[in-house]
């Protein structure tokens, strides 16, 4: 192992591996050209590219939109496996920790569908192996027949803890979503800690993934706000996820306002109001859109019960990302290049299968380049 | 007793004009049970014309909101977020009583559900589950209730043929029937006594040659 401040040669060529990895991802330009063509043509102009073995191998089984999903969603698993593969030490570590998210998904669907009796075949095609969990042990998780099974076999698995601590009411009603909602808490503090460890752009990483944090906690806060009943305080305290910037005593607090100017004010103290502002600003083409402006869209939201926008949900995505890809250019040799392409890998995807989804549904090609993060 | 079998005597008639009165007080009474029968439907179908717009708009929205989750979230998001249900929505039917008739009563039950009611984590998922989640629970809510006034014209519209088929039998068959039976009885009668008087004149001529 290096000592501290010196950067091995195999993070430094691994590093190097993930920005040219990244300069294999889609261009604008080719998003532009695949927005003019028909689902067909977009099966063929993207069998062209890195993603012809998918759809050759999926085209039997799958056409259309429900093809171009499936075979991205393999080919993201693919891409994901790879770069475990490529990573050394810590690098490693981290891309596990990161890629356990999918890992949850999966051995949720596989909990659900053994407890609710869903036929196998069904859970499998739902599940992206993008994860740790190889297709292997995915394989032998849905040939169990009961909770127990399934625990037994995930026991090297990182969040096995929580599973473990939950497996008593693991079927009873409401169950699996405390299950669920606990497994991201740890996922979230697991990566926490990991970037405490002092790598190289860590703190960058902390400071990004603290305000994922933050934009979680408050999409869900709104979430929470809208339903017809309103929630408790052990409900927010359940959902939330702490280690962010902002602290829950904030949404806590937030929770409980009902005037405009309580409102405005604590909103206008959180980190997201600059964010925020500067995506409306970008998806509106609006110069002059301000912070206070930002914090009054957000409580005419507040107000009237409703959700975030999702347009402004992607909007605040795109400005992350290209913040992330700024902090990534200037620390080449960090962590951060590692994440920035496994980010615009999972958002080449989600492009691919919007664009695909939108073409099938009919919806006019305007609507689905809101939807697109570049 | 048929119509046929009544003897052209007094208890005759006055059988044929108890079943009259009979059959004309329920021709007035399903006559005007007709007419409210037909209030209701004009009202039902108005508001069944209204359920159905707003259903077809819920629809649209549904269709929409999943289109937009499909695209955020793909179709197996969706799916995921859709094995996570607990509990399926269903309903109660019971019936309530227009003008004597049963007409279905759906009641929603589980359609409707809170966050915590729907199964899937919160941290998992996204808004455009909600609102998807949402579209769909207002489409199932339109969907019963468009089905319980469907119902209700089916069996309105059922019932009205059936009235109608009895106030028109009654109108244009048993009361012209026992009218014509009365008429014939009467006249029967009215036949008998003037043989009877024609006879008893006779008689009284007779004695009074003899005499």
């Amino acid at each position: 192992m290096p000592p501290p401040g010196v950067i091995s040669p195999s993070y430094a060529y691994a590093c190097t591996r993930f920005r040219v990895r990244r300069t294999t991802l889609l261009p604008r330009e080719d998003y532009l050209r695949i927005m003019r063509m028909s689902i067909p043509e977009v099966l063929t102009h993207l069998g062209r590219r890195e993603y012809g073995q998918e759809i050759a191998d999926l085209a039997h089984d799958f056409t259309g939109a429900q093809l171009i999903e499936e075979a991205v969603n393999r080919n993201l698993a693919q891409s994901f496996r790879h770069a475990m593969a490529i990573a050394p030490g810590d690098l490693r570590t981290l891309t596990g920790e990161y890629l356990n998210r999918w890992d949850i998904a999966n051995v949720m669907a596989i909990l659900r569908g053994t407890v609710y009796d869903i036929p196998r075949r069904q859970v499998r095609d739902l599940l992206i192996p993008a994860g740790e969990i190889d297709s292997a042990l995915i394989d032998h998780l849905l040939r169990a027949t009961t909770c127990d099974e399934i625990l037994e076999a995930l026991q090297d698995w990182r969040l096995y803890q929580i599973l473990e601590e939950y497996h008593r009411i693991c079927g009873e009603q409401g169950a699996f979503a405390r299950i669920e909602n606990e497994l991201y808490r740890q996922y979230y503090a697991d990566l926490l800690n990991l970037g405490t460890s002092g790598c190289s752009g860590c703190q960058e990483l902390i400071a990004y993934l603290r305000f994922e944090i933050d934009i979680t906690n408050m999409r869900n806060l709104l979430r929470l706000h809208c339903a017809a009943e309103a929630c408790d305080i052990a409900t927010i305290d359940r959902t939330m996820i702490p280690g962010g910037r902002i602290p829950i005593e904030l949404f806590r607090r937030l929770y409980g306002i009902e005037t405009e100017e309580e409102f405005v004010s604590a909103f206008l103290e959180t980190s997201i109001v600059p964010v925020l502002a500067q995506a409306v600003r970008e998806l509106r083409q609006d110069p002059n859109f301000s912070s206070f402006d930002a914090a009054e869209l957000v409580w005419q939201r507040w107000h009237q019960r409703r959700r975030p926008v999702h347009e402004i949900e992607v909007a605040v995505t795109r400005v992350r990302l290209h913040q992330l890809e700024g902090l990534s250019r200037r620390h080449p040799f960090s962590v951060l290049p590692v994440l920035a392409y496994l980010e615009r890998k999972k958002y080449e995807v989600a492009n691919l299968r919007a664009i695909a989804r939108g073409k099938a549904f009919g919806l006019p090609p305007e609507q689905i380049w809101q939807y697109i993060v570049l | 007793m048929p119509i046929d079998d009544i003897k052209p005597t007094r208890s005759g008639l006055m059988l044929v004009r108890r079943r009259m009165a009979l059959a004309e007080r329920i021709h007035r009474l399903l006559s005007m049970k007709l007419d409210g029968m037909m209030l209701e439907l004009v009202k039902l179908t108005e508001q069944i014309a209204r359920e159905r717009r707003e259903l077809e708009e819920k629809y649209s929205r549904a269709r929409e909101m999943v289109a937009v989750a499909a695209m955020m979230e793909g179709a197996t998001g969706v799916l995921l977020a859709a094995l996570s249900v607990e509990t399926h929505p269903t309903y109660t039917a019971g019936h309530k009583n227009v003008f004597g008739v049963r007409l279905p009563e759906l009641e929603p039950v589980m359609v409707k559900k809170t966050l915590d009611q729907r199964g899937y984590g919160i941290l998992g998922t996204s808004s455009v589950i909600d609102d998807a989640a949402d579209a769909y629970e207002d489409l199932l809510e339109a969907i019963i209730a468009s089905a319980e006034l469907e119902g209700g014209i089916k069996g309105l519209l059922d019932d009205i043929e059936r009235t109608r088929r009895r106030v028109n039998a009654l109108e244009f068959k048993i009361i012209p029937e026992l009218e014509e039976a009365r008429r014939f009885i009467e006249d029967q009668r009215d036949e008998m006594e003037r043989q009877e008087w024609t006879r008893l004149r006779r008689i009284k001529k007779i004695k009074a040659k003899r005499g």
